[in-house]
């Protein structure tokens, strides 16, 4: 009841702001939204529901209200910076209010995702957020961004139906059409093992255009690059959280399927190390800092699926890396919207100076490329640490080798950009009106988290995801 | 009966590769959704009204009629017609047939008693159909037809397993599918209108 009572209530705040005029009354809407979701939070936490099955398909676990937290944290950033975006594009008051309308439809659906204890809703609600970005995706409505929308929803709506074909596979092994995943982790180990590692492939390689990861993180990457900045950062986070999520629930069933989870997590290595060289061979060649932002993205979760596919010590740090990652993340895409009023352009090659323009962006920028470069005392030189002595531990040396050799032209090429955009001179028109400290320093405030959580990780924290990593 | 649509369907699935107007593209995919309801309804061990309005729904409403209409309409908006001229019949229907032989033989490689290995096979084959449809034509709209085509082989790789889901579970992934259908439709307009081409050639503008 309850979360019908949720779904209802953010349903309507999110398709509110079509039925008003003003621009304030979209704002209080979307405060409003925001406040449902505290709420909500607030209330699985304080009565104590974690963990209930809500509706048949749903369950309040800890890895669902975790993300749920971390989205509700970014969306409230992104719903604040994106009025100073619209503002500053003189969109109409329609497309104003759409925007509005399917970022919040958007959030929806992905809180769904976290929440769906079943795999085919699971499926169900990530097809659901492909149609909710392609609104985003095409709201500058320019040529690039209709190239980039068509191949979201494309790739995402192929891919996503051959994840749909893992889940067929998958369900062989349910008993009386049970698939919600602790029924399906039951009797998993009596499943074909040919047919159960076909299924996991396909669910992985499906998902990936959802996680960002190989092969099909391509359209991740244009769709951040064509959205609007603040809603690159909720897609770039929320988003590929909920591909997190959804690879995270299948590789937790495949735990209890003996072998073939072997067989699961090698194969998730490989995905990770292509994932982060595909990383760093493309932060090297791109001149956008939208696609660098995203490759980045795409070099973070590679390390998180080869964090996954070890085990151990190193799963905890997958799932650490996932949540500073997201904090990190949406504040340097926050930092680059910002930066797009001032240059009017996201080019690498063409911008710069920024250190004098706006000093307290470019700082944040600087600290977050740093925090993202894993230099203590980023939360992601603890995580990536963890991995890498658990990767010793396991004696995978090639593994170390490769990731090591791929996370130096990593750090060359993510250090070499920031430092040209704060000290490199400009040759791009500048918008000097267009700089706005308060916002460079709210963006700022996600990284200092993430700071923080680096320096110090509080009891509930860790007991989250201990809570998470308990999968056996 | 079952195995004379079954063998219909696989000529559709073979005709499709080698047909080279959309329209007729389009009128096979919705003898395909015939072919799956007639599928369906052979397959039925007995009377179930739900799970039957189910199946019409699925497969005559919305397979056989509601996607093929849309799909008129989007040729009929965009004065789209064939596929485009450097295609290779010859090549398509070679790649066809070697897909055909490949269901074949992974079909036999993952024999299993709890699946019907027929419609396993056919339904991998219009799996790789589709895909075959996607990588090897170059019109954006032969794209939207491949897709279509794994759709339908998803529908049979479900009969191939005997998977029967909540109706709550099958109305949502259906809904799901038409609304990308839908969506995936008004973009193909709007690049038509704005792009003035349907080829993929011109969807590389966006480069690292």
């Amino acid at each position: 009841m309850e979360m019908l009572i949720y779904l209802i209530l953010s349903i309507l705040l999110a398709v509110a702001p079509l039925a008003l005029r003003t621009e304030r009354a979209t704002h209080i809407i979307a405060a409003l939204f925001v406040a449902v979701q505290v709420v909500a939070i607030v209330l699985l936490l304080c009565f104590d529901r974690v963990d209930s099955v809500m509706l048949y398909i749903f369950r309040a676990d800890t890895l669902a209200v975790v993300f749920h937290i971390l989205m509700t944290a970014v969306l409230g950033f992104t719903l604040l910076h994106s009025s100073s975006y619209l503002k500053a594009e003189n969109v109409s008051i329609t497309s104003y209010k759409s925007y509005y309308t399917i970022l919040m439809l958007l959030a929806v659906a992905i809180s769904c995702v976290y929440y769906s204890d079943n795999v085919a809703m699971t499926w169900v609600f990530l097809e659901a957020t492909t149609i909710c970005s392609a609104g985003i995706i095409y709201h500058r409505e320019f040529k690039h961004s209709l190239e980039a929308t068509w191949k979201y929803i494309f790739v995402c709506s192929t891919g996503i139906a051959m994840a749909y074909l893992g889940i067929l596979l998958l369900s062989t092994v349910a008993h009386h059409g049970a698939l919600d995943y602790a029924s399906l982790k039951d009797v998993i180990s009596e499943g074909n093992p040919l047919y159960l590692k076909v299924a996991f492939l396909l669910i992985v390689v499906g998902y990936s255009c959802k996680m960002e990861i190989f092969p099909l993180y391509t359209v991740g990457v244009d769709a951040n690059y064509a959205a609007p900045a603040p809603a690159s950062a909720f897609i770039s986070t929320a988003l590929v959280n909920a591909g997190f999520v959804s690879i995270f629930r299948i590789y937790s069933l495949y735990a209890a399927a003996g072998e073939v989870f072997v067989w699961a997590r090698h194969l998730l290595i490989l995905i990770g190390i292509l994932s982060l060289a595909v990383g760093a061979m493309f932060l090297r060649r791109t001149n956008n800092y939208k696609r660098f932002l995203s490759y980045s993205t795409v070099e973070n979760m590679g390390i998180v699926a080869i964090g996954l596919g070890i085990g151990g010590v190193a799963l905890w740090a997958a799932v650490f890396h996932v949540m500073c990652h997201t904090l990190v993340k949406s504040s340097m895409f926050f930092q680059v919207g910002i930066m797009r009023h001032i240059y009017d352009s996201y080019s690498i090659n063409r911008i710069g100076n920024y250190m004098n323009i706006n000093r307290v962006g470019a700082i944040g920028f600087t600290l977050g490329t740093l925090v993202l470069l894993a230099f203590p005392p980023s939360p992601l030189f603890i995580t990536e640490v963890m991995i890498f002595s658990e990767i010793v531990s396991v004696g995978s040396w090639w593994l170390l080798i490769a990731m090591l050799i791929l996370m130096c032209v990593v750090i060359y090429s993510i250090w070499g950009r920031s430092l040209r955009l704060g000290y490199h001179s400009n040759q791009d028109t500048l918008h000097l009106s267009a700089v706005n400290r308060r916002l460079s320093y709210s963006a700022a405030l996600l990284l200092v988290v993430a700071i923080v959580m680096g320096v110090w990780q509080p009891d509930f924290v860790r007991d989250a995801i201990d809570a998470i990593i308990n999968i056996d | 009966m079952i195995l004379s649509l079954i063998i219909l369907y696989v000529l559709t699935l073979l005709y499709l590769s080698t047909a080279d107007r959309f329209r007729t593209q389009t009128m096979i995919l919705a003898l395909q959704g015939l072919l799956l309801f007639g599928i369906a309804i052979a397959r039925m061990h007995s009377f179930h009204p739900v799970e039957m309005g189910f199946i019409v729904v699925e497969t005559l409403i919305f397979k056989a009629v509601v996607i093929p209409a849309i799909l008129m309409y989007v040729i009929n908006r965009t004065k789209i017609n064939c596929i485009h001229s450097s295609s290779s019949q010859f090549g398509a229907l070679v790649m066809s047939i070697i897909a055909l032989v490949a269901s074949c033989s992974i079909t036999y490689y993952m024999a299993d008693s709890r699946t019907d290995m027929i419609f396993f096979g056919v339904a991998l084959y219009a799996l790789l159909t589709g895909l075959i449809l996607i990588v090897m034509r170059k019109r954006i709209f032969a794209h939207l037809i491949g897709f279509l085509v794994i759709e339908n082989g998803v529908f049979l790789l479900s009969m191939a397993i005997g998977v029967e889901f909540p109706l709550l579970i099958n109305l949502a992934i259906m809904l799901d599918i038409l609304v990308s259908i839908v969506i995936l439709g008004m973009f193909l307009q709007r690049m038509d209108n704005e792009i003035h081409t349907d080829e993929t050639d011109a969807l590389t503008s966006i480069k690292d």
